[in-house]
């Protein structure tokens, strides 16, 4: 007993003294020294708590990542999304890790993968003039930014092979990247790097492959179209026109769809309905000629003057915002037509499955046991690395083609994800995975739609209608009221429903 | 989904059981031993990647019994796809060419006759017997591997229960389980107790899944095999295709208008090409089935044991009747159902002796889809499994009778740019709806300048000149060896 606790004041002294000794100081020395090292860089340590789809009630454990921030002009740090989605701390470090500060999130774009986070106290940044943004172009050499542990900045040369529009980690999404081959190695387990071009932010990591050394960058048009947004009022995010195309490469089909003396164009496959698209009466069928002056060639893509061919999508997403209006030339029968095209986002809560969901808590209704659900793609995703064979086959199914659902009205596709046994719910354990059509007649659009639905038992018992085996099960409306406290209690729920 | 995890690792094996007790009743071991015979089979397995060409030729062997006049029992999978078969007995050095006289894939049983009659001096019918009680001691005849005379192993009775078979990968009948020494080899051979057969041994699982775990045919299944066919036609297992829930649930039996006294099922759907449609609706209750009372969990009691109410449809034949006391919108009510076979479940089952039907057309081949084609192909678009699994319980069938699949691509010039329908599930050609094979083939045989086809789903369409395909017929004949372009009949030997 002795001996431990003497080692224990011990070993408290020699920890304590330095700490006090150089952090007394380091208050009183202007905040640009701690940059001296690495200006315009800071660390970002980000605490996240992501939901529990399968749980919807409750959180999963704290985590913890790291980035490198770059500062830039009025003080503001940009991120990827990624390292921010779910955050419910953020803080920044300076290069020499003697002076943090608490910052909050002041904009984020999940699709775009880009966040800009502002410091809780401005003085943080003092001294800093932020790092101005540039394009780059194919064979320009690159820096990648790294800090040492020491502070110091570590930089990797790479050149740039290739600009093109590919897919970004949400899915679905899809923009501009540049492509750098450079052998990095990767220090303090940073998730963002800047990309840097004489001085200038050319754009951040997004992925980095070592097997082939090849670093995919969110590039500067991207940026630039992020944070002109992000100036606004509301952030809008990158719009679409609400299509989707097919290349008309074979000749067969330009036969077919009498392009014979035309050159390019692509086959308007499927419109989204209430999409930009529908609206400005482009019609499955057409064959889309030119997108604001630009003619686009049979594989869907049109000639950038920084970047050479490549796909529309940069066009129509990340040079132009929301509500911009564009000109479109299109074939529809033999017969050339004009188009004017209002771009729109497509917001993640217009899909019947939401493609993703952060910062949100997920909905839930308990019904005596029931655990109802909507459906989305992160619920599908609890199911792990091979949630897309291993999930449920009709939740899937719906999830894979919900475009092709005519929408009718319906917001959300309400599903029981699973039965907590209790006395109200006997003869029903076993239930799971199967999709709600409605309660007590009340066709269910949404999860908010189950409270007036309840409302509508008829001799004191809810009739639940299911689209798969049993198709329908009943519950004791006022048992169901009773059951739930002891619910609660047994399953530790802090809430019988979540409703948005 | 689980179980067709497990279903591959079933091996199918050949089981000889000795028995080492002395007969009783039965056959003496002697004239046992002389009524057995080992089954050679050269088969055919049908290629479905190039449907025109005859196949690959294998063989295996197995364990046949003399079960009747000029009558050989043993499994289907030993005998399916045959091409040539031939049956040695032990003590006789002559090989007697037989043929297949019925095969039942559905629960793996098969007849073969014997041209020769000098096989069958010496034999005897071997005797049935009935279910051999659990613990007692059963002995397994057969040819396993490991050597060339016949091998007698011996075990006990672990259980009875229904279990899945694996010939066919979607049926399910009882079965008995024993653990006597199983190798493959020997699927066919009688297993014995008294002198008198009480089961065939058909499969178990290979060695790194379980231990001393074979099963067999129990007697009823065979007999019910041998009654099926006394009119010269295998009819098939009769099937009721309609799933039932139980009425535990007091507010449930309160809505569905039961009292409290633990009896009869719900029914939660009915298969539209079944023969209950049109007598039964989701949301019925079952109240008893030809007399017998059905508890709420869908069970009923028969012969001192407690089975599945929809079980009682294996028993029957086609033809045969089901009476029902069923409860609809709370008022009594009785039908009689006439049993046959619904015809979807079988895309989902294994299925032999048959040529793969296909069309070809400018260099695309189009299949329909079934189990075998899924087994021989390995399809990336989830589309092709999702509607495989639902085809019969979301009854996919109703709008599409047949899944007829783009599998492949000869590659020609005429067809460079549609590798992107590869896997593709057909909905119309020109705007008429084309959902079976023989659609397909008549709109390919109607005249017109283009062939527009649609798939399913939002992609483009496939556009082929009439011109082009015309053109490139014969040089696509030619340089991918295609002996004709379609085949419509599965039964086309």
């Amino acid at each position: 007993m002795r001996n431990s606790l003497h080692l224990i004041g011990f070993i408290g002294f020699w920890t304590l003294a330095p700490l006090h000794l150089f952090s007394a100081p380091s208050a009183s020395t202007s905040p640009s020294t701690h940059f001296a090292a690495a200006p315009n860089v800071v660390r970002v340590a980000v605490t996240s708590q992501a939901y529990d789809f399968s749980r919807p009630w409750s959180k999963r454990a704290p985590i913890s990542k790291r980035a490198l921030g770059v500062v830039l002009q009025g003080q503001r740090v940009l991120v990827t999304a990624e390292c921010v989605a779910n955050a419910t701390y953020v803080e920044l470090e300076t290069p020499d890790g003697e002076s943090k500060q608490a910052a909050s999130v002041e904009a984020v774009d999940y699709e775009a993968n880009l966040a800009l986070l502002k410091p809780d106290n401005s003085e943080f940044l003092q001294g800093q003039t932020g790092l101005p943004i540039a394009s780059a172009s194919a064979n320009d050499t690159l820096s990648i930014w790294q800090l040492e542990p020491n502070g110091k900045l570590m930089v990797s040369k790479g050149q740039m092979t290739t600009a093109e529009v590919t897919r970004y980690p949400i899915d679905e999404s899809a923009f501009l990247i540049y492509r750098v081959s450079v052998p990095l190695q990767m220090r303090d387990a940073s998730a963002t790097l800047p990309v840097v071009k004489d001085g200038k932010l050319a754009g951040l990591m997004l992925r980095y492959e070592a097997s082939s050394n090849l670093l995919d960058v969110i590039p500067a048009p991207v940026v630039q179209h992020f944070l002109k947004d992000a100036k606004g009022d509301a952030y809008k995010g990158f719009p679409r026109m609400g299509l989707a195309f097919s290349g008309t490469r074979d000749p067969q089909l330009r036969r077919y769809l009498g392009l014979n003396g035309t050159k390019g164009g692509v086959l308007v496959t499927q419109t989204l309905p209430d999409g930009p698209a529908a609206f400005a009466d482009i019609q499955k069928g057409d064959v889309l000629l030119e997108i604001d002056g630009q003619a686009i060639d049979a594989d869907g893509n049109y000639a950038d003057p920084d970047y050479g061919t490549i796909s529309l999508g940069h066009l129509v997403c990340t040079k132009h915002f929301e509500n911009e209006a564009i000109p479109l030339k299109v074939f529809r029968s033999g017969k050339l037509e004009n188009k004017t095209l209002t771009l729109a986002r497509r917001r993640p809560e217009q899909f019947l499955s939401e493609p993703y969901i952060f910062d949100r808590a997920p909905g839930y209704f308990i019904l005596g046991g029931f655990v109802l659900q909507e459906l989305s793609r992160p619920y599908l995703k609890e199911f792990g690395s091979e949630w897309s064979r291993k999930a449920p086959m009709d939740l899937l199914n719906l999830d894979r083609t919900q475009s092709e659902i005519p929408k009718g009205g319906k917001k959300r596709i309400v599903f029981l994800s699973r039965v907590l046994p209790s006395d109200v719910t006997v003869g029903y354990e076993d239930l799971r995975h199967q999709v709600v059509t409605s309660i007590n007649d009340h066709p269910l659009s949404s999860l908010s739609d189950i409270p007036e639905a309840l409302k509508k038992a008829v001799g004191g018992i809810h009739k639940v209608e299911l689209s798969g085996d049993p198709h329908q099960v009943f519950l004791d409306a006022e048992a169901v009221e009773k059951i739930g406290p002891s619910l609660m209690r047994a399953y530790r729920l802090p809430a019988l429903s979540r409703l948005q | 989904m689980h179980l067709r995890r497990i279903l591959p690792l079933l091996l199918l094996v050949l089981i000889c059981n000795s028995h080492g007790a002395s007969p009783k009743n039965g056959s003496t071991p002697g004239l046992i031993r002389k009524s057995l015979a080992r089954i050679s089979n050269t088969a055919q397995e049908p290629n479905y990647r190039q449907p025109w060409l005859s196949g690959f030729t294998g063989g295996g062997s197995g364990t046949g019994w003399v079960v009747g006049k000029n009558r050989i029992l043993t499994n289907a999978h030993v005998v399916s796809n045959a091409r040539f078969l031939t049956l040695e007995k032990e003590g006789d050095p002559k090989k007697y060419i037989a043929a297949v006289e019925f095969a039942a894939h559905d629960c793996d049983l098969a007849i073969l006759k014997v041209q020769d009659e000098n096989f069958f001096q010496g034999t005897i019918p071997l005797e049935l017997g009935g279910i051999p009680e659990i613990e007692s001691e059963v002995s397994v005849y057969g040819y396993p591997i490991g050597g060339e005379r016949l091998s007698v192993t011996r075990g006990v009775v672990s259980r009875i229960d229904f279990r899945p078979y694996a010939h066919s990968a979607i049926d399910s009948h009882l079965s008995i389980q024993i653990d006597a020494a199983i190798n493959p080899g020997n699927s066919g051979g009688p297993v014995l107790q008294d002198g008198k057969v009480v089961g065939v041994a058909f499969q178990g699982f290979s060695g790194d899944v379980a231990q001393n775990v074979g099963y067999m045919i129990p007697i009823p299944v065979v007999r019910r095999f041998l009654k099926d066919i006394e009119d010269g036609v295998y009819d098939r297992y009769m099937d009721l295709s309609i799933s039932t829930f139980n009425t535990l649930n007091p507010a449930m039996r309160k809505a569905l208008g039961l009292s409290n006294n633990d009896r009869g099922v719900m029914v939660s759907s009915v298969s539209s090409a079944g023969v209950c449609h049109g007598f039964l609706k989701t949301g019925d209750v079952i109240l008893s089935v030809d007399g017998l009372p059905v508890a709420s969990d869908g069970t009923i009691e028969l012969d001192n044991d407690r089975i599945q109410m929809t079980e009682i449809a294996e028993r029957k034949f086609r033809g045969d009747t089901i009476r029902m006391e069923i409860l609809r919108d709370r008022t009594p009510m009785e039908i009689t159902v006439p049993l046959s076979r619904a015809w979807p479940f079988t895309m989902q089952a294994n299925q032999f002796d048959i040529s793969p039907t296909y069309v070809l057309f400018g260099g695309l081949l189009f299949q329909p889809l079934s189990r075998n084609l899924l087994s021989s192909m390995q399809f990336q678009n989830p589309r092709i499994h999702y509607l495989f699994e639902t085809f019969v319980p979301k009854e996919v069938y109703n709008e599409h009778p047949e899944l007829i699949v783009l599998t492949s691509v000869l590659p020609d010039p005429i067809n460079t740019y549609l590798n992107e329908f590869k896997e593709g599930i057909v909905e119309s050609i020109n705007d008429t709806p084309a959902r079976t094979l023989k659609d397909i083939a008549a709109a390919f045989s109607k005249p017109a300048e283009f062939y527009v086809i649609r798939f399913l789903g939002n992609g483009r369409p496939l556009v082929l000149e009439r011109s082009a395909v015309e053109s490139a017929a014969e040089r696509i004949r030619s340089r991918y060896g295609v002996l004709r372009d379609q085949n419509l009949e599965e039964n086309a030997h």
